[in-house]
């Protein structure tokens, strides 16, 4: 118990803030130009990786909520989707899965007032981007640190945000200009 | 009599619901903005030199009214449709607009198509969600949107600042010029004729077509998950070139052959310069070939 309290005391002499040896971020932010990508070392790739992650996971989130998505939406049961897989080992968690659950309850609302035919062809090409999100995600879960499967996955992500948000924007805006 | 009324009732509710004919005009600013609205059947836009909106065609029975009407240098002309749609109700309105040929629009349809021609105005934005949208611009801002109508946009090699987008729709652009940026989920991008300094296009489904010039300084970026990327720039032109696909294949014109970018996955990449590489071509798929040329 005592050798267990020396240890705690002495831990807590222990600086709080340890200086990385050297700052990693203006090489890896050099690396991420495009001209550069193709020279990053291993381990500089990896650790841009996860910087590029946590970065386009904010930035992907950003996207979706930057508009007039409400702060807080009452979410249908059938779009509450599962944290948005990244490979085998990330995802993107929950404020993008948020951002995500609220397009979908709006989109839901916009294509109430379109055709069964148009529905459905939406539907179906979301269903394709998200067969597509799928693929990549496999593709990752084999390679989990290839940076170009992930950027394609944000990508991709970021597409399926974009599509839904386009679409319930443009139909919104059309119904409302025709009163109906 | 009984028999009479019954006859009067059925040939009542038989009978087709009759358009009503429409046949207006408003003086107008010669390069102000006409907005315009129609839910179904056609709307068909031509500049012409005066500066008079003219708007003739058909409205349906069941529609409410046409909005025509002038606020400063703006023209509304909007086919006000019942506010409660219970029923089958004939709202197919068939629009001939005229307008003063130095006019922007605005122009949002949910299945009626758009045709627009000799219209030079600097801001054009057509919407549709099932529409067919076909336009002959000159250049200026340019935005044009669909869900699943096709988009087809002829220019005269005006520079412009372009924005495509489609869900399941084709994209076709044809002798334009400027800046293009056009993206579809499943629908084929298109691109014929004119010089870009800058064109960016993604698919994840649909096909990517590139028939056109690069400047020098140029950027051309093409991005699809699926679908195939077919790149022929038409003069030769210093360029660095960025060529990568997961499981796809890259071909070229170019003496350099593609390499593996690993030993234990797929994937292919082919980088390359041509003269001062002055010029950028990046292209990215995951299971789509790469076909690009220059020259």
């Amino acid at each position: 118990m005592n050798n267990q309290d020396d240890i705690m005391r002495d831990a807590a002499r222990l600086s709080q803030r340890i200086q990385p040896e050297r700052d990693l971020w203006p090489d890896i932010e050099q690396s991420l130009e495009p001209q550069r990508r193709r020279n990053w070392t291993p381990m500089l790739a990896q650790a841009a990786s996860v910087v590029l992650l946590v970065a386009a996971s904010s930035a992907v989130t950003y996207f979706a909520v930057r508009d007039d998505t409400p702060a807080s939406i009452a979410v249908q049961p059938e779009y509450v989707f599962d944290q948005a897989a990244f490979g085998a080992n990330h995802n993107l968690g929950p404020g993008f899965t948020d951002a995500r659950s609220g397009l979908a309850s709006k989109l839901d609302t916009q294509l109430e007032k379109l055709s069964p035919e148009q529905r459905a062809d939406v539907e179906e090409n979301l269903m394709m981007i998200r067969n597509a999100i799928d693929q990549i995600n496999a593709e990752l879960a084999e390679d989990p640190d290839n940076a170009y499967l992930q950027t394609l996955l944000l990508k991709t992500y970021r597409e399926e945000l974009a599509v839904m948000r386009k679409v319930s924007d443009l139909t919104q805006n059309v119904m409302s200009r025709n009163d109906i | 009599m009984k028999k009479l009324y019954l006859i009067l009732l059925l040939t009542t509710l038989a009978a087709p619901a009759l358009a009503r004919d429409v046949n207006e005009s408003l003086a107008a600013d010669s390069n102000g903005l006409v907005s315009i609205s129609n839910v179904a059947g056609s709307v068909e836009v031509r500049g012409w030199s005066r500066d008079t909106v003219e708007v003739t065609g058909t409205l349906g029975d069941d529609v409410e009214e046409l909005v025509f009407e002038r606020n400063g240098d703006e023209i509304e002309i909007r086919v006000k449709t019942p506010s409660r749609m219970f029923g089958r109700k004939d709202i197919t309105s068939n629009l001939d607009i005229r307008v003063p040929q130095g006019s922007s629009l605005e122009i949002t349809t949910v299945s009626a198509s758009i045709d627009v021609r000799d219209v030079t105005g600097d801001d054009i934005e057509l919407q549709s969600v099932s529409g067919n949208i076909d336009a002959d611009l000159s250049g200026g801002d340019i935005e044009i949107g669909t869900v699943s109508g096709a988009i087809d946009v002829q220019g005269n090699g005006g520079r412009g600042d372009i924005e495509l987008s489609s869900v399941s729709g084709e994209i076709a652009a044809e002798n334009l010029s400027g800046e293009i940026q056009a993206e579809s989920v499943s629908g084929r991008v298109s691109v014929r004729g004119g010089s870009f300094g800058s064109a960016d296009f993604e698919t994840v489904n649909g096909s990517i077509i590139f028939r056109a010039d690069l400047e020098q300084r140029g950027d051309l970026s093409a991005e699809s998950v699926n679908g195939s990327v077919d790149i022929k720039i038409s003069s030769a032109i210093d360029a660095e070139y960025d060529l990568e696909t997961f499981n796809g294949g890259i071909r070229t014109c170019f003496d350099k052959k593609a390499e593996r970018t690993s030993r234990y996955a797929p994937g292919k990449r082919l980088s390359l310069t041509v003269g001062d590489g002055s010029a950028k071509v990046a292209v990215e798929t995951l299971n789509g070939s790469i076909d690009v040329c220059a020259g």
